[in-house]
């Protein structure tokens, strides 16, 4: 484990790149040198709000990813194992990202000498609708007219083109139940920690880049990148370090904050009677990948005619099946067409497996979630 | 090579987004739209599975000789006994080219818009919201959950919830404050007095042309959904038959040309009556499956073109893949000659 | 009896099953209310049947093993004891008491102690009533 600052050697990436383009770099240098396929990263379809999920083989285009989305909640985990399982690829993760790959290594869905993790510092992430109406009404501007936004020193950051900017507290926005999502408001994972290196702006000066090495893989990226010229780093001042530490730091007491608020149980909550099995939040799931063969469409289990489903024998399978290794990542609340705080259950007993076993989902070492190891061991 | 791409959900008329996955310019899967105003990338089962059509589509064959027999039908019957169906199936481009194909030949025209009507001001999906009342026919939750969802958001912004629905045990029942299981009468002669200017009725069902005539009466905001997705842009020009006038029109039809629709699953009629029936479909159905001739025609992945949503927004769609199967408006210029 | 409690017994084909047996056969008197489904080895049971013999209607679930250490199949029971904290956690978040859900080890020769934990869960559930599932 390491801390380098870095800084891009290319002057369009320089320019269009976030706080020294380390990121854009460190593609450019895995794909011109033939170490991947691909490159698996956001980049803006139609605005800022609407950046996807974007599989890039030429270097020219990756200029198109530079920059932070917060508006952009994707999923990587379960586009890697359902289409790039035989492809070598970078990809760019957020921490639950990151825990999603890490879940989907142990059940061998994604091979792990396949993959270069490179992680980015995560705040939180914004949903794109919601995200435009908080624009609208907090900022009393036209969201069309933003072009870029940060989270930082706990605001939600609007940039103009006329580079003009505005920024309202982010504990004001969720109070009125904007900002960022609510799963982002209580996850305490906020630097990605299992990808081989992660990247950020936190502590880092001005036009460079924070990375944190974390493994030897990590560390032969960046030696790779530095030799081939495209990457120049420096060590970063003892405050600096303790500055990345510090944010970090505040982040994570303001998520374990909220998680002591909000954790009703399933029976607590009337949300279930609008429940529709659709199937929404167990299909978008990462950890959820054998879902084509899954236990609820087996003859024994499927109940047509019960809609809304008893919860037991919906969510409650699905939780046994996989909340020990939910990592959070909210994406059933997003696609959930009731609005079903779902991810609300499946973290909370992810926490509680937490607390009889240690194993936190995606970021422990353990090898598996002791659930599923031969070991002669009770709990 | 991965990719992913914008379109618009075909499964009704509320007019969602999806991202459809392409793995070597092969459709393989769909993923959340979350910047689509009209549902934040949330899509029910029936969107999710909508790719389906693509997936099964018909292989593409020699279209020419399949035209030249189409031809040759026509030409065998009185215009008066040729009949062309339309449908919100169709896109704004394709019901034009229908409409003026079938006026030119003086064929009848059937269009079957759920026996639902045409509201000039219709209730906007934020209206729903806003609303302090809401009254709603049908299960819309479960129908057209992306509607349904609206209604929940009305609930939580403190509107009351009246709803009819044949089943009591129906999602929508378990949200509404009120629920009516008797008939769409029951609860409109009831209610009749309770809705004014700030209510907002939904429904995607209606049993008769007198409880159509109470709606249409009523003071308050008005929201039909249609099962199809272009159904309210076919309804801007064109008269819908009501179920009835339909299965009079089957009986007067000697030759039936279905643009892309299903009536063979949608009304319980003999079509063994109907003499020939062609059918220009994307992929399987259950007309396709009784008719003599059956033309392939484009997904709405594979063309452009534009639907109507329930609201009355116009919503554009994009060419998703390439593909050498004929559109129906080409196939239509070609029946042209 | 006059109760009619349902409890769904889930037991080990090599221990529990045999000590129920064995109960049997001595003429043991314990509650009726149990319906015994045997399984191979406490081990292949998935929390998904617990859920589904509570959704059914079940007022209490029994599942019974090998002792520690006497698995057939080596260590089987383990893994059922940690899956039965994992059942514990998710019957609690339905509403479900947990004294619903009892496990123990009785081995084939222990037909008194199966007499007697039946006696006990069903006295337990007796007290509890019969299960509402919301």
């Amino acid at each position: 484990m390491s801390y380098i600052l870095a800084k891009s050697q290319n002057d369009d990436i320089l320019k269009a790149g976030e706080c020294g383009g380390a990121v854009t770099s460190i593609f450019k240098y895995l794909l011109d040198e033939g170490i991947v396929d691909g490159v698996l990263a956001l980049s803006p379809f139609d605005d800022v709000y609407d950046a996807m999920p974007t599989f890039i083989t030429d270097s020219e285009e990756l200029l198109n990813t530079a920059g932070s989305y917060h508006c952009a909640p994707t999923m990587v985990g379960d586009l890697i194992q359902k289409y790039l399982y035989d492809k070598k690829v970078a990809v760019s993760v957020k921490p639950c990202d990151m825990r999603a790959v890490e879940e989907l290594i142990t059940r061998h869905k994604i091979n792990r000498d396949n993959i270069y993790l490179i992680g980015l510092n995560c705040g939180g992430t914004v949903s794109p609708v919601s995200g435009r109406k908080m624009i609208d009404l907090f900022y009393e501007a036209d969201p069309d007219d933003v072009v870029s936004e940060e989270i930082d020193k706990g605001q939600f950051i609007i940039e103009f083109a006329d580079g003009s900017e505005e920024a309202v507290k982010i504990h004001e926005l969720e109070e009125k139940g904007y900002g960022r999502r609510n799963n982002c408001q209580r996850c305490d994972v906020k630097i990605p920690r299992k990808a081989n290196i992660a990247c950020g702006n936190w502590g880092a000066e001005d036009g460079w880049t924070f990375i944190e090495i974390n493994d030897e893989k990590g560390q032969e990226l960046i030696d790779g990148a530095k030799k081939a010229g495209i990457l120049e780093t420096k060590n970063p001042s003892d405050a600096a370090v303790e500055g990345r530490t510090k944010v970090e730091n505040i982040m994570i007491k303001m998520a374990k904050k909220n998680q002591d608020a909000i954790y009703p149980t399933v029976s607590e909550m009337d949300e279930w009677s609008r429940c529709i099995s659709c199937y929404a939040c167990r299909d978008v799931c990462p950890i959820c990948w054998c879902f084509e063969n899954c236990e609820l469409n087996k003859p024994y289990f499927k109940d047509e005619t019960n809609v809304p489903p008893s919860p037991i024998a919906f969510q409650g399978v699905r939780l046994s099946h996989m909340s020990f290794s939910c990592v959070d990542c909210g994406q059933c609340d997003d696609v959930c067409p009731m609005d079903i705080p779902v991810s609300l259950i499946f973290d909370k007993l992810q926490k509680k497996y937490c607390e009889r076993t240690g194993y936190v989902a995606g970021v422990s070492d353990d090898i598996k979630p002791p659930l599923y190891s031969p070991e002669k061991t009770e709990l | 090579m991965l990719e992913i791409k914008h379109t618009l959900c075909p499964s009704c008329s509320v007019g969602c987004g999806i991202n459809v996955v392409l793995d070597d310019g092969e459709i393989v899967g769909t993923f959340p739209y979350k910047r689509h105003p009209v549902n934040a990338g949330k899509n029910c089962l029936n969107g999710r599975n909508s790719i389906n059509c693509y997936k099964n589509k018909f292989e593409n064959v020699e279209v020419n000789a399949l035209i030249s027999d189409v031809l040759k039908e026509l030409q065998s019957v009185d215009s008066f006994n040729v009949t062309v169906i339309c449908s919100g199936n169709n896109s704004v481009e394709e019901i034009d080219a229908i409409k003026e194909f079938a006026e030119s030949n003086d064929f009848n025209i059937g269009f079957y818009a759920d026996n639902l009507i045409n509201v000039d001001e219709v209730a906007s999906y934020d209206d729903i919201e806003n609303a302090e009342k809401i009254f709603v026919i049908g299960d819309l939750l479960y129908e057209n959950p992306l509607i349904g969802r609206r209604i929940v958001h009305a609930k939580q912004n403190g509107a009351k919830i009246f709803a009819y629905c044949k089943s009591e045990t129906s999602v929508i029942c378990n949200l509404a404050d009120e629920c009516f299981n008797n008939s769409v009468d029951e609860f409109l002669d009831v209610n009749n007095a309770n809705i004014d200017e700030s209510s907002v009725l939904i429904f995607n069902q209606i049993d008769s042309a007198e409880n159509l005539d109470k709606i249409k009466a009523l003071n308050c905001k008005l929201l039909p959904v249609f099962s199809k997705s272009n159904s309210k842009g076919a309804l801007n020009v064109l008269e819908s038959k009501s179920k009835d006038e339909m299965l009079e029109l089957f009986d007067n039809t000697k030759l039936l040309l279905v643009f892309d629709d299903d009536v063979v699953e949608e009304f319980d009629y003999d079509f063994s009556k109907i003499s020939k029936i062609i059918s220009f479909a994307p992929c399987e159905n259950e007309t396709t499956k009784i008719s003599d001739i059956v033309v392939p025609i484009k997904t709405w992945l594979e063309k452009d073109g534009s639907f109507v949503n329930a609201m009355g927004s116009i919503q554009t769609f994009n060419t998703i893949v390439e593909s050498d199967v004929l559109s129906e408006i080409e196939i239509i210029e070609k029946l042209k000659g | 009896m006059s109760d009619d409690l349902k409890i769904v017994g889930l037991l080990c084909n090599w221990c529990c099953y045999g000590g129920a047996d064995t109960a049997g056969t001595a003429r043991m008197q314990y509650s009726p209310n149990i319906r015994i489904i045997r399984v191979m080895c406490s081990g292949r049971i998935n929390p998904s049947m617990i859920f589904k013999a509570f959704q059914e209607g079940a007022d209490g679930v029994f599942v019974g093993g090998c002792h520690i250490g006497d698995c057939h199949y080596d260590a089987g029971n383990y893994k059922w004891s940690r899956r039965s904290k994992i059942v514990e956690d998710i019957l609690e978040e339905f509403g479900i008491e947990k004294e619903r859900f009892r496990h123990e080890w009785i081995s084939a020769s222990e037909g008194e102690k199966f007499q007697r934990t039946m006696e006990e869960f069903h006295k337990t559930l007796s007290k509890l009533g019969p299960l509402e599932l919301k």
